[in-house]
């Protein structure tokens, strides 16, 4: 057990019903509780399985005008059952012999495992882990019982924003250099707060702060990186890397000295570019899992990723070179994937729940892969995407789009109604002629 | 689970009922068959619950009913007839008579109109045996072990069948002249026809049940010899003995328990017996005492019969007026006043009442004294105890009497003696959790076990006690 304890608190939730659940829970070390279904319940939920087709029929998870009329639920009657939880606890808490409810918290030596309700099921069950009891170090605490201290020392947004006060003042463009460590996290994150500030979401014209990082990136870097600022990275980065992307460019290679092949292996941590908005990314190296959960807009060129990736993705493009893990294009709704299937083992590893495989062969696809791939190779020095380019045509069908199917029918929803609407314009242009 | 929205889209409709003035002329069935593009857009009401009350809370033989709703919606009635037979061995009853304690439990029946589960049952069954997929299901191989079954109702019928088919052989002992015991004389045909039975027992013959009618068991066959010729007994006679009501001048002609009158009526309309034969109410003045479905059939069988004026007394009070279209103890049954079929075709129905005697002219029924009764709770044991209210008594002129008080237990007759069963509290048969009762390979289930009760559980524990029979004789 480390000193880092006493700082946080921790929540838990998850079938927590009762005064006993939330006991236990303290007794593990929880301080705070999460109660869904229980609450939910008590204001009329009968758990029809059903919040996502819009058709609960006691009006609580619906959007339907007459099944909201359906719905019976008060707030008394949630205030009435957390009444009963409390009283329970206070039950428990009274046979246990505490006074506080803050002394329960962390306390798993009362806690032990009910044999009685043995069955085969559990044989294989180990809880010793579970309910060890750690050594609490000198001055530490199994529970909060101080703040953390927020220190923004740390962080190097200060000197950036100092260094970029022309381009922040005047629009002139600035190109900076600085070393970075994984202390330091998101990177960029506070600068973008000025440039938005100043100039709102379309932020500065392109490349008007560039800025040249060495060394290993903390967690978050370029998180929420404006338009007008690009961030090259030589080294490596951690988890979050470019969340949030809200139209800045991130660029990240290895060192030049490294020799391993960076298209198998790891450059930057998990969940890169998550909830991105705008903007571009080039990877050269793999990137972990989730990559590009919830993208809605980004642009984004790697060299592999781990399981999960573009999970849940609304928009943007994701051009990948190299390997991806399970589960790919999980609830993708929208957005297009290019993977180099080199392999031709992509449709197994894909989730096809919402998405369709399709060769990649429309010129705006080709252009737009092989354009992005040169600036791949331009802004990263990419030899392993270089030799993709050299081989272009021997590649390119061995690439596959990922392209959700209901995205695909809106595009060409929205392709059809442009039409109308330049025809009819004609149509305008030729009755006013 | 049909349609998504289907409960938004399509109304609860039920089949229609022929009008009272031409029902009253016969003892056919009262309802008209739906169309089948109805009974779709029934299934398409069913909205696929992640917790089916329904099947779990509501069927006492967990009937698959989502499964076969979501079946019938899309047409797939094949299927929801295999679904449906996997649990019930007696839907063309259940989808004519059960009081359906599933619709009670259905998930809509919180804000609205519950599926009209029972009618979809009873379609699905019924287009079963029109197609021609009732089909017996003989057992691949014979157990070598021989089960006796005494007393033919529901809860007879169901086990039968289920051991039958697990390979045993079944004979089922009846001491009346037909199979189906109150199904056939007890329920009248306007409810149930027995036609839909013989269907049935076909089935069963054709998988080598062998029915035994006429026969008194404990007298015809003794308790010894049922003993020594088989590996197993199940008793299923149900609760025979009525309740009976105790007040000076209960001798007289022309009052007697409701299912002397129901069996002779029925056997009457089978042309079992003569119309002479039966107990008529024609142009008689009838009054019916206990206010259950009992009661009901006799208001029923005595308008087809002809009677003058039709009354029935409860001595419960009044249960509560509710019109609307849901549940107000969902999913629990509700206490609520029902009007049965047979109370549309002409019934004077009166609650909170007690019979204090009965008087005669040269023997037979004229006058029935009652009062009426307040009930009260104790608000400590929560019990509720009956007073009458003084002053309140007053005659009522009836030339026919019929008791329809409910059933105490099963009759203790010498069959049961013979076997040296032990009842419990009540009177029931007592068994031990596995529908054993304490002579070891003698088993109970239905009525017998349970005390009055409905089809449904009848079936449930004629099944439950064929699985409790099948495990004691491979043990």
């Amino acid at each position: 057990m480390n000193k880092l304890r006493d700082r946080i608190r921790i929540q838990t939730d998850g079938q927590m019903k009762t005064g006993r659940d939330v006991v236990i829970g303290a007794l593990l070390g929880a301080e705070e509780f999460g109660f869904g279904t229980a609450a939910l319940v008590t204001m009329g939920c009968i758990m029809m399985r059903k919040c996502h087709l819009n058709t609960c029929p006691v009006g609580v998870a619906t959007q339907n005008g007459e099944l909201r009329k359906r719905f019976t639920g008060k707030a008394e009657h949630v205030i009435s059952f957390m009444r009963f939880i409390a009283e329970e606890i206070r039950e428990l808490m009274a046979e246990l012999g505490f006074r506080k409810f803050e002394d329960m918290v962390g306390r798993v030596d009362l806690l032990e495992v009910q044999h009685a309700v043995e069955y085969y099921k559990t044989q294989g069950l180990d809880f010793s882990k579970v309910l060890a009891v750690p050594a609490v170090p000198a001055g530490g605490s199994l529970r909060c019982v101080t703040h953390q201290q927020h220190d923004f020392s740390l962080s190097i947004d200060a000197e950036l924003i100092q260094g970029a006060k022309e381009a922040l003042e005047h629009r002139k463009p600035v190109s900076l250099r600085h070393k970075i460590r994984n202390c330091n996290r998101t990177a960029g994150t506070t600068l973008s707060y000025e440039i938005s500030k100043r100039y709102g979401s379309k932020g500065l014209d392109a490349d008007t702060i560039r800025v040249k990082f060495d060394g290993s990136a903390g967690q978050s870097f370029g998180a929420f990186l404006a338009s007008g600022v690009t961030f090259e990275l030589e080294g490596d980065a951690n988890d979050y890397f470019g969340k949030g992307l809200s139209g800045g460019k991130l660029i990240i290679y290895p060192p030049k000295a490294s020799t391993f092949r960076p298209q198998d292996n790891s450059i930057t941590g998990n969940v890169n570019l998550f909830g991105a908005t705008a903007g571009e990314v080039y990877i050269h190296g793999m990137a972990g899992e989730r990559f590009c959960v919830r993208n809605s807009g980004a642009i984004a060129v790697v060299e592999g990723v781990g399981d999960h990736g573009c999970e849940y993705m609304t928009g943007g493009r994701v051009i990948i070179l190299g390997k991806t893990g399970v589960n790919f294009a999980a609830g993708m709704s929208g957005g297009i994937a290019y993977v180099l299937d080199e392999n031709q083992l992509f449709d197994t590893l894909c989730n096809l729940e919402m998405v369709d495989l399709e060769p990649v062969v429309e010129k705006e696809d080709v252009n737009f892969l092989r354009t992005h791939i040169e600036r791949h190779v331009k802004f990263t020095g990419s030899d392993y995407a270089s030799e993709i380019l050299k081989s272009w045509d021997e590649m390119l069908p061995k690439f596959v789009k990922v392209m959700p199917m209901d995205y695909k029918k809106a595009l060409q929803k929205l392709k059809e109604q442009q039409m109308k609407n330049s025809e009819s314009a004609e149509m305008t242009e030729e009755v006013f002629l | 689970m049909g349609k998504s929205d289907g409960f938004l889209e399509y109304k609860r409709s039920l089949a229609p009922k022929r009008p009272v003035q031409e029902r009253l002329k016969d003892y056919k069935e009262i309802t008209k068959p739906l169309l089948t593009e109805e009974i779709n857009k029934q299934g398409a009401r069913c909205m696929d619950c992640g917790v089916p009350f329904c099947h779990a809370m509501g069927c006492p033989i967990y009937n698959l009913i989502p499964e076969w709703n979501d079946a019938v919606y899309r047409g797939l009635w094949h299927d929801a007839f295999e679904r449906l037979s996997l649990t019930n061995n007696l839907p063309e009853v259940t989808g004519r008579v059960c009081p359906a304690p599933c619709e009670a439990a259905c998930t809509m029946a919180i804000n609205e109109a519950p599926v009209t589960i029972e009618q979809i049952e009873l379609s699905i069954i019924e287009k079963a045996f029109a197609e021609g997929w009732v089909k017996p299901q003989p057992p691949a191989k014979e157990t070598g072990k021989k089960i006796a079954i005494v007393g033919s109702g529901p809860a007879g019928l169901s086990a039968a069948q289920q051991l039958r088919r697990m390979g045993h052989s079944v004979t089922l002992y009846e001491k009346s002249s037909k199979i189906g015991g109150l199904l056939r004389f007890g329920i009248p045909d306007f409810k149930l026809e027995k036609s839909v039975l013989d269907r049935r027992m076909e089935q069963m013959r054709a998988e080598g049940v062998r029915f035994e009618t006429n026969v008194e068991v404990g007298v015809t066959i003794t308790a010894e010899e049922l003993k020594m010729k088989f590996d197993a007994v199940l008793l299923t006679m149900g609760a025979g003995t009525p309740r009976d009501l105790q007040v000076p001048g209960r001798e007289l002609s022309g009052v007697h328990y409701a299912m002397e009158f129901l069996t002779l009526s029925n056997k009457a309309v089978s042309g079992e017996i003569k119309q002479d034969a039966i107990i008529s109410a024609k142009g008689k003045t009838v009054l019916v005492i206990g206010g259950g479905d009992t009661g009901s059939d006799c208001v029923g069988t005595s308008n087809r019969q002809g009677a003058k004026k039709v009354c029935q007394f409860e001595i419960l009070p009044k249960p509560r007026d509710w019109k609307e279209p849901w549940n107000p103890s969902w999913p629990n049954w509700p206490l609520i006043l029902r009007t049965s079929t047979s109370h549309e075709e002409g019934c004077e129905r009166d609650w909170a009442i007690t019979t204090k005697k009965i008087t005669g002219k040269e023997g037979k029924v004229h006058e029935v004294h009652c009062a009426r009764v307040e009930w009260t709770r104790d608000a400590v044991t929560g019990q509720y105890s009956m007073k009458e209210i003084p002053g309140s008594e007053f005659v009522l002129q009836a030339d026919l009497v019929l008791l329809a008080m409910g059933f105490v237990h099963v009759e203790h007759s010498k069959l049961l003696t013979d076997l040296g069963v032990q009842y419990d509290a009540r009177g029931n048969i007592q068994t031990n959790g596995n529908f054993m009762s304490t002579v070891p390979g003698v088993f109970g289930a239905g009525d017998t076990v349970r005390g009055a009760s409905l089809v449904v559980w009848a079936i449930s524990q004629g099944r439950q006690a064929a699985q409790a029979m099948d495990a004691f004789l491979k043990s």
